[in-house]
């Protein structure tokens, strides 16, 4: 009978020790964000989100991931294109659920860490919310939050994903949008010949040089190194489309000296990701340069370092364009980390 | 030992039945003026004599707390956030989990924190999912009153109040403080709140659907129609 019970008792604290082995298991494993050299201290608060293999895994599959949308036809990546630094590619407005537009233009997601505020008005306050904003968007993807859940649920990948991301099955809007963050977050570009200029591993050829010269007393002031943008919004006197009557961070703040007034977009992979503009506009730099030195018609809230427009010669044009031409990183847009997970056919649980 | 563990059960289960009868529970009525708020086809009228339907009708309770024992303890609501819709009848009572007696005062806030309107998604109760988030405009939809006037020039005739704002100039939080009379020795069994929707159209400010039919944003409009709300709740029974 003692027998018994000793080797009752050993076995109990055999399965114990066990079920700790097994929650070890469990545990995701860590993924480093790097902070490239020289660069400031991320403004996401990584505590709050801890970036894991598996988050990133599944932020990356809810990012590919069509059924996200109202009629299984857009995934983000429809419009966030990684050939064109996620941004949408030749498109100056994006296509929405049932032969919509958008009403602005894709914006590149790249070194978000660092960004505070979304969308060209600054509107979202944080990336984990950013992401409700398209999905829920009746000329974007169209769908409930509710019917999103309720197709991720139902998905036997998505429960173990969501399980091994998080430690447990929950699957709700705030890890679906921590997942998607943790994606997006890892999203740096930071490998263009001009970074690896100023890291002392390539040189500029002449135009090069030169362009950068005149992007340092002409542009640098708003697309500030190292991002090229200083975050700001600034009215850059493009005059208000009377189809489309946006009137840019004015709409957030309802404040009239922020009337027309748009995100600072970051010029990095600028060459890829034409239209420019915050309505698309601008099909090519060469209409940009135009508008600076000629087009733009300053009103009371222009910025005050364009009053006078920006004089430009062709020849500087033609620098500044070379200069511009290398902020292009290749390694990032063609970076498998990035790519569309291989597809994998879900199974779906039918439920009655 | 068997019948021993049996007992305690047994206790333990009495205990709880009783305890659950006793515990105290708040309800919330909504009202139109006198009458008793019916969605969709009753119509009502407001102080300008504009016609209207309600629906939809919901808001956040947060922070809900109850000063008893004279003043001298103070209950709270074990749910920080508490969403109450008109047409889901469980969200307008609440099981508080104490039995209270002699309380001299109800406060909770209509609103969301600025912290939570800023920290990324939330979950349960402030889930946006939940419909009381503006997705363009980050944050919460704190109140919302939405239905149809002859009197609204909007599409279909009409009205929607969405009101939020956690930022300094723009907050539309209102922090509301109930005083309580209640002579009885006895433990509440049950406190009621009623709720007046045709306070949203008076009191501080005029609002008339026919100049203002649509509030889907943080601002004046918003604050005014905050200040007009935050007067339409009233206890009107503590048994």
């Amino acid at each position: 009978m003692k027998i018994y019970k000793v080797i009752f008792s050993l076995l109990c604290i055999v399965f114990v020790g066990i079920s700790f082995i097994n929650i070890k298991k469990h545990k995701p494993t860590p993924l480093k964000f790097i902070v490239p050299k020289g660069w400031p201290k991320p403004l996401y608060n990584f505590k709050q989100n801890p970036l894991t293999i598996e988050g990133f895994e599944l932020g990356k599959k809810l990012f590919y991931d069509e059924r996200l949308s109202k009629d299984s036809t857009i995934s983000c990546a429809s419009c966030h294109q990684q050939f064109s630094a996620f941004a949408n590619y030749d498109h100056n407005f994006s296509h929405g659920y049932n032969n919509s537009f958008t009403t602005r233009n894709s914006p590149t997601l790249q070194n978000l860490a660092w960004q505070k505020e979304f969308m060209w008005d600054g509107g979202v306050n944080h990336l984990d919310v950013q992401p409700i904003s398209p999905i829920t968007a009746k000329n974007e993807m169209a769908e409930t939050l509710e019917n999103v859940i309720k197709k991720i649920k139902r998905d036997t990948a998505y429960q173990r994903m969501f399980k091994a991301a998080f430690g447990d099955e929950t699957i709700n809007t705030q890890r679906m949008g921590k997942a998607l963050s943790q994606f997006m977050l890892m999203l740096v570009s930071s490998n263009s010949k001009y970074d690896k200029v100023m890291r002392g591993e390539d040189t500029f050829n002449l135009p090069e040089k030169l362009g950068y010269q005149i992007f340092q007393q002409k542009c640098v002031s708003c697309h500030t190194e190292p991002f090229f943008t200083d975050f700001s919004f600034r009215n850059i006197g493009m005059p208000l489309d009377a189809t489309l009557n946006d009137i840019g961070r004015m709409r957030i703040t309802n404040n009239n000296t922020d009337s027309l007034k748009f995100k600072v977009p970051s010029l990095r992979n600028v060459n890829i990701t034409f239209p420019y503009g915050h309505d698309g506009r601008f099909f090519a730099l060469s209409n940009l340069f135009e508008h600076y030195r000629k087009n733009m018609q300053p009103i009371a809230t222009t910025d005050v370092l364009l009053k006078n427009k920006m004089p430009l010669s062709n020849f500087q044009i033609g620098q500044l364009t070379a200069f511009l031409y290398t902020l292009t990183d290749s390694s990032f847009i063609t970076n498998k980390m990035f790519a569309a997970p291989a597809y994998t056919k879900p199974i779906i649980l039918h439920q009655h | 030992m068997r019948k021993f563990i049996i007992l305690i059960f047994f206790s333990q289960c009495i205990y709880n039945t009783v305890i659950a009868q006793q515990n105290t529970v708040l309800k919330l009525v909504h009202k139109v003026g006198n009458q008793p708020l019916t969605l969709y086809t009753e119509v009502y009228k407001n102080q300008w004599n504009e016609p209207f339907t309600v629906n939809k009708f919901s808001y956040y309770m947060a922070h809900l707390q109850i000063v008893y024992d004279n003043g001298k303890k103070t209950y709270t609501y074990h749910k920080p956030y508490h969403l109450v819709v008109e047409n889901d009848s469980t969200t307008k009572t609440l099981m508080l989990q104490k039995e209270l007696k002699n309380i001299t005062a109800i406060k909770f806030l209509i609103g969301v924190d600025s912290v939570q309107n800023t920290s990324g998604v939330q979950t349960d109760d402030l889930d946006p999912m939940k419909g009381m988030f503006w997705t363009w405009n980050t944050g919460y939809i704190y109140a919302k009153l939405e239905g149809q006037s002859d009197s609204s020039k909007a599409p279909a005739h009409y009205f929607s109040y969405h009101i939020g704002g956690y930022k300094y100039v723009e907050n539309a939080a209102r922090k509301i403080e109930l005083a309580v009379s209640s002579n009885a020795q006895n433990a509440i069994e049950e406190i009621i709140i009623e709720a007046d929707i045709l306070k949203w159209f008076y009191g501080t400010n005029e609002i008339k659907i026919i100049q203002e039919p649509i509030c889907h944003q943080p601002g004046k409009l918003a604050l005014a129609i905050a200040d007009n709300y935050k007067n339409m709740f009233q206890v009107t029974a503590i048994k």
